[in-house]
């Protein structure tokens, strides 16, 4: 018998070890290495292994650091929330309003999740230039004379770009938290002559909540942690946010401890964001719907872990 | 993306021991001086270059090359004959920056790369980290054929060695759209004219606070470092300077083909490029325009360094004897339209093309070649305060 228990207790072993591996080598400890270098110096362009808490109080003293970051949020929040307004509807319309081809229409959302970020970004190069399709267009009716400067290369264009690409990650999990609803329910609250709007504020919202901070939490992190939208299509006001600025000091300013501080504290933000989220989610989602979304834990890599 | 960085440095860091521990192909052995080649020279460099590749490889040496270039300098024009006729596959990185490049052989990259580009700033950098080797002079014979302003300036030398082999060198030029530019400009603070409102692009480098400490007369022909070690009380009159253009900046360009895409697509009338802009820019029919601004402007000047850990030194030594010829040198210049350092080179090219050949000597106090310097990170956090200024 033991003959046999061995090898499949190995198999077990080795079937943990993977996961467990791979989490380890692969993301925490790159995180703990980022969390020492926040403490080490730099001396004459060297990094010395001399712990200090420099790297922090330059951040927090030099306004560039804490304003940028602000900056970033800022462009995520207003992301996020375009992103939650142009998910809900859709999810709510292919969970409950769609019938025939309801996967197609799912995929149609999904698809252009397959298609490099790069290219989509350029797309919109073409899209909004002043030479663009855009300007063309509004140029040819007749609704503009001079072709919008402001399309591309500001502010507008970076957070168009990352609402086109993130919305995606807000849907699906709105989606599926809506799917999971009984339909039970809600025939309980139209037998109780609740009107549509009641049974969508007293039932199906609550209970897709859950959906809505995961989705949101996704949106967010991901946007904030984005360093390519405002490299192609930020202009003289939207150039640098915080990942910018992260890439800048490992790479041309070789200040890697200062680097880490500031990849430290987005760190902070994003696991405080992730655990109120998930607090949020375990008060909401006790219902037949409360499907537990786990917020994504990889979201402070942003799309630099997809690119790497 | 904080960790990914980290984990790319890391995984780089861990390729670099491991190759290191591989074992050398090419051999370190002792090698003699070798002997010059020379060919019977026609009007054509390509057909040339085919000549010259057959003498210097014989038989193929065999390995690999890792380099990590500026944009255009392993083109394969000149890249490919030479990895047929030597057996030799080259692999090429494009660096972003001058900084880019110093911080990737720091991170370990000098173990896993075997020739660099770098410019008159990084170069210093690069041989003070000891992240170099010296050249064996007896076994690049053409080395002497190159322009003796080039192999003088002191930046590719130390302690009686040489550490970089003349590349090319070139101005940062004020480039602009002659058919929207008119009067055609004349100086940087040109720029600053409010009629340019959305239409300049500027590169996103420190190299943006150099032209408006020049603009501002900072530049100091007796004290050329002075540009590179500005006071914080200069740095702050800099960043004033540079804030004050920002209204006219559409976006700041992060390679040559941003720039050239910018032009052609009708978003910017001019800004601060390289001469390879300008060569594409014509090749594509841009009726681009190129000047020297009177208040002088940075330039650079690119060697060929051989990194510490490079093994494979048969290769890397016949690609730096082939890198000296006058057909390789007329070759990148067709590429890059920058000037080359080897003058012969002149020999295959049209009367126009000479014409955008000059001796450093000739340029005197108008260019400014980028020095490195311990106040560089500062510049960049002041550059990084003028992008995040809304």
């Amino acid at each position: 018998m033991s003959a046999t228990r061995s090898p499949r207790r190995y198999g077990r072993l080795l079937f943990a070890a993977l996961p467990i591996g791979w989490v380890t080598v692969l993301l925490l400890l790159p995180y703990l290495f980022l969390f020492a270098h926040s403490f080490f110096r730099l001396v004459d362009g060297q990094l010395t292994h001399q712990l200090t808490l420099e790297n922090y109080g330059r951040l927090f003293g030099t306004a560039l650091y804490p304003n940028t970051i602000l900056f970033s949020a800022g462009i995520a929040a207003r992301v996020t929330l375009a992103s939650l307004c142009l998910a809900y509807p859709l999810a709510y319309l292919l969970a409950f309003k769609v019938r025939r081809h309801k996967n197609l229409l799912y995929m149609a959302v999904i698809i252009p999740l397959w298609v490099s970020y790069l290219v989509r970004a350029y797309a919109w190069k073409i899209i909004l230039g002043q030479e663009g399709v855009l300007n063309g267009f509004l140029m040819s009716v007749g609704i503009i004379r001079e072709p919008l400067a402001v399309l591309l290369y500001s502010k507008w264009a970076v957070m168009l770009a990352l609402v086109h690409i993130y919305t995606p990650f807000t849907l699906m999990p709105i989606y599926a938290v809506l799917e999971a609803i009984p339909p039970a329910l809600k025939e309980a609250s139209t037998d109780l002559y609740a009107s549509r709007w009641q049974t969508f504020r007293h039932v199906v919202l609550p209970l897709s909540l859950p959906g809505v901070v995961a989705g949101c939490t996704f949106a967010f992190v991901l946007s904030m942690g984005d360093f390519i939208a405002p490299i192609l299509l930020g202009g003289n006001d939207s150039a640098l946010m915080v990942s910018n600025l992260v890439v800048s000091l490992f790479g041309v300013a070789f200040n890697w401890p200062l680097g880490a501080a500031v990849s430290v504290v987005m760190l902070t933000m994003t696991v405080t964001l992730l655990t109120m989220a998930r607090k949020l989610e375990d008060r909401w989602g006790g219902g037949p719907a409360g499907r537990r979304l786990d917020a994504p834990t990889t979201g402070g890599m942003g799309r630099g872990a997809l690119h790497a | 993306m904080q960790s990914s960085l980290f984990v790319r440095a890391t995984v780089l860091a861990a390729l670099g021991t491991l190759s290191a521990c591989g074992g050398d192909k090419g051999g370190a052995a002792a090698h003699g001086p070798a002997t010059k080649i020379s060919i019977q020279a026609t009007s054509d460099a390509g057909a040339d270059a085919a000549t010259y590749l057959k003498q210097l490889c014989p038989k193929p040496l065999g390995g690999e090359l890792n380099f990590m270039v500026w944009e255009g300098y392993t083109d394969t024009l000149f890249t490919k004959p030479f990895e047929q006729a030597c057996g030799v596959k080259v692999n090429a990185t494009y660096m972003g920056s001058s900084d880019d490049l110093v911080a990737k052989l720091r991170a370990g990259g000098a173990e896993t790369i075997d020739l660099v580009s770098p410019s008159s700033d990084a170069i210093t950098q690069i041989i003070d980290a000891g992240l170099a080797q010296a050249l064996d002079l007896a076994r690049i014979p053409s080395y002497g054929d190159l322009m003796a302003s080039f192999r003088d300036l002191s930046m590719a030398r130390r302690e009686g060695s040489v550490y970089g082999l003349p590349w090319a060198f070139g101005p940062n030029p004020l480039i602009y759209d002659t058919t929207k530019v008119k009067p055609a400009p004349t100086r940087w603070a040109d720029l600053w004219d409010p009629k340019y409102r959305g239409k300049l692009s500027m590169q996103d480098d420190i190299a943006t606070l150099w032209m408006a400490a020049q603009t501002l007369g900072f530049d100091q022909a007796a004290d050329r470092a002075h540009l590179y070690n500005l006071s914080d009380e200069e740095l702050g009159a800099v960043k004033t300077k540079a804030l004050a253009l920002k209204p006219n900046i559409r976006k700041y360009w992060a390679t040559a083909g941003d720039m050239t895409q910018l032009f052609q697509s009708g978003e910017i009338v001019a800004g601060e490029g390289w001469p390879l802009m300008t060569a594409q820019l014509r090749a594509a029919g841009f009726p681009a325009g190129e000047i020297i601004p009177e208040e002088g402007t940075t330039a650079w000047a690119d060697h060929w360094v051989l990194t510490k850990g490079a093994r494979n030194l048969d290769a890397a030594y016949a690609w730096l004897e082939y890198a000296a010829q006058p057909f390789t040198q007329k070759l990148m210049a067709d590429v890059t339209n920058y000037i080359v350092a080897n003058p012969t080179a002149k020999r295959y090219m049209s009367p126009d093309q000479v014409a955008t050949q000059r001796d450093i000597a000739d340029y005197g106090t108008k260019v400014n070649f980028w020095q490195w310097s311990p106040r560089r990170e500062r510049y960049t956090e002041i550059w990084n305060e003028v992008k995040a200024a809304k």
